[in-house]
């Protein structure tokens, strides 16, 4: 599983650097740092949305609060 | 010519408890041919000292850059500058580096201590001619310049740091010449090593120094272009007249923006790679394109480079944060205020959407004062600068 996190400069004020640590540290509390990828691009054209993720090519919109959710519903639970 | 420069720097702490500094140094190009150096030292601190220092380095750099004679120069000042009161006479020492064509330097030194010269990594004890100018006793040197000179203009406050208290004589010429033989190889530019002589300095005077302390550094080097891309073109039909500009010149190449980089990269049919690293709080990841030597965010760096710019020609507090972290601002420092000499800004004029967010703190006029402003401070830094609109 590919999850791309934009760091661009509007996704970066919205949070985008609290979004990816968060990510890190569920993606190793979970032990899934073989199946899932996370990397980061520069803008995916859907600012307004910030901070804009991907999911293997999949849109979401996450702010910082709603990291673990959207970990939760979004990655674990299809990984499990 | 050659295709050797002047990278010119320095900085001045004054005598303590005193606003004015007594120690005045003037830097004058009179063509892209000539620069003149002038590093005076008034008589005393403070107000008096200021003005005598500030005449005698006018005066000598605006003559000098003329063509007018030494012994005329010398004669000027003497005549100008108001006498001292309390000691009846009108005195400044001064440091004056004469650089024609790039390729010599005149040093003539009265009074002042004497440069320090360094090549090839250490010492280099240059001949000297004693003449008389009026009553004063001036040494004259010319040198034939090699890459890599450094020549260290100082007032004598640095050789008097510590005098009583760290030393008892003072900071010897030996040692300011072993300590800065170490710091030359490591790459720092004339501005940062003149910071970092005199800060030495103002350590060894307990942060109270008991004179006014100047350094000014000159290194010669080659000239090194450098190219900066930044912002997408406003007419989506010039994004390949633009790359092929940018990607056409000499020197290395640096792209900032994210919609930038996509462009740079879909021209050079490469990945763009971002890495997720986040080297500083404030300032957002690089990342990569094979044959892009840094790609960067755009505006959040370039407003972090811009303000450690402004840094850097006032006090340069900040060059241990950029001069050593590996965040995309400190890295576009480096390259940028360190490496190059001739610097071109490749600005587009796209207005990003996303940025007419009213929540947002970026704005289209920001963006394009950034390039001003920043371009500004890089001439200030002795930079020569172009910038291409598109």
């Amino acid at each position: 599983m590919k999850v791309t996190v934009c760091i661009g400069s509007s996704c970066h004020i919205k949070g985008s650097r609290q979004v990816v640590e968060q990510l890190q540290d569920l993606v190793r509390e979970n032990n899934l740092g073989e199946k899932v990828e996370l990397s980061g691009t520069f803008c995916m054209g859907k600012c307004q949305q910030g901070v804009c993720v991907s999911v293997d090519e999949e849109f979401y919109s996450v702010t910082p609060d709603s990291v673990k959710n959207f970990f939760e519903e979004n990655i674990l639970s299809v990984l499990k | 010519m050659n295709d050797l420069c002047a990278d010119i720097g320095y900085k001045s702490i004054n005598h303590y408890g005193e606003q004015l500094c007594g120690d005045h140094v003037d830097v004058v190009e009179s063509n892209e041919k000539t620069t003149i150096i002038v590093l005076a030292d008034g008589l005393g601190s403070g107000v008096k000292a200021s003005i005598l220092s500030t005449l005698t380095s006018k005066i000598i750099s605006t003559m000098m850059a003329e063509g007018i004679p030494l012994e005329e120069c010398v004669a000027t000042i003497a005549a100008t500058l108001p006498v001292c009161s309390v000691r009846g006479v009108a005195y400044s020492t001064f440091t004056i580096v004469h650089i024609k064509n790039n390729e010599t330097a005149e040093l003539i030194q009265y009074d002042n201590p004497h440069i320090i010269m360094i090549r090839d990594g250490s010492n280099y004890d240059y001949a000297k001619t004693e003449m008389n100018i009026g009553g004063k006793k001036i040494y004259k040197s010319v040198i034939k310049l090699c890459e890599e000179d450094t020549f260290i203009l100082m007032s004598d406050g640095c050789p008097h740091a510590g005098i009583g208290t760290s030393y008892n004589f003072g900071w010897k010429r030996e040692e300011i010449i072993s300590f800065m033989e170490m710091l030359i190889p490591v790459g720092y530019t004339a501005k940062t090593l003149s910071t970092i002589l005199v800060d030495e300095c103002n350590k060894l005077y307990n942060d109270r120094p008991g004179d006014d302390t100047t350094a000014c550094v000159v290194k010669i080097r080659k000239r090194e272009p450098m190219n900066l891309l930044f912002g997408p073109p406003s007419n989506r039909d010039d994004c390949d007249r633009m790359m092929s500009l940018f990607f056409s010149k000499e020197g290395k190449h640096i792209v900032c923006g994210g919609t930038t980089s996509s462009i740079a990269a879909k021209y050079l049919g490469k990945p763009l790679r971002a890495s997720l690293e986040f080297e500083s709080p404030e300032v957002p990841p690089i990342a990569y394109i094979d044959g892009v030597d840094l790609v960067t965010e755009g505006v959040i760096t370039i407003n972090k480079v811009l303000s450690y710019a402004k840094d850097y020609l006032v006090g340069n507090e900040s060059y241990e944060e950029w001069s050593m972290k590996r965040d995309g601002a400190s890295l576009i420092c480096r390259l940028l205020f360190e490496e190059a000499t001739d610097i071109n800004f490749y600005v587009g004029r796209a207005i990003n959407p996303a940025h007419q967010n009213p929540d947002l703190p970026i704005r289209f006029s920001i963006k394009m004062n950034l390039v001003e402003e920043l371009s500004e401070c890089l001439r200030k830094m002795g930079k020569r600068i172009k910038v291409s609109y598109f």
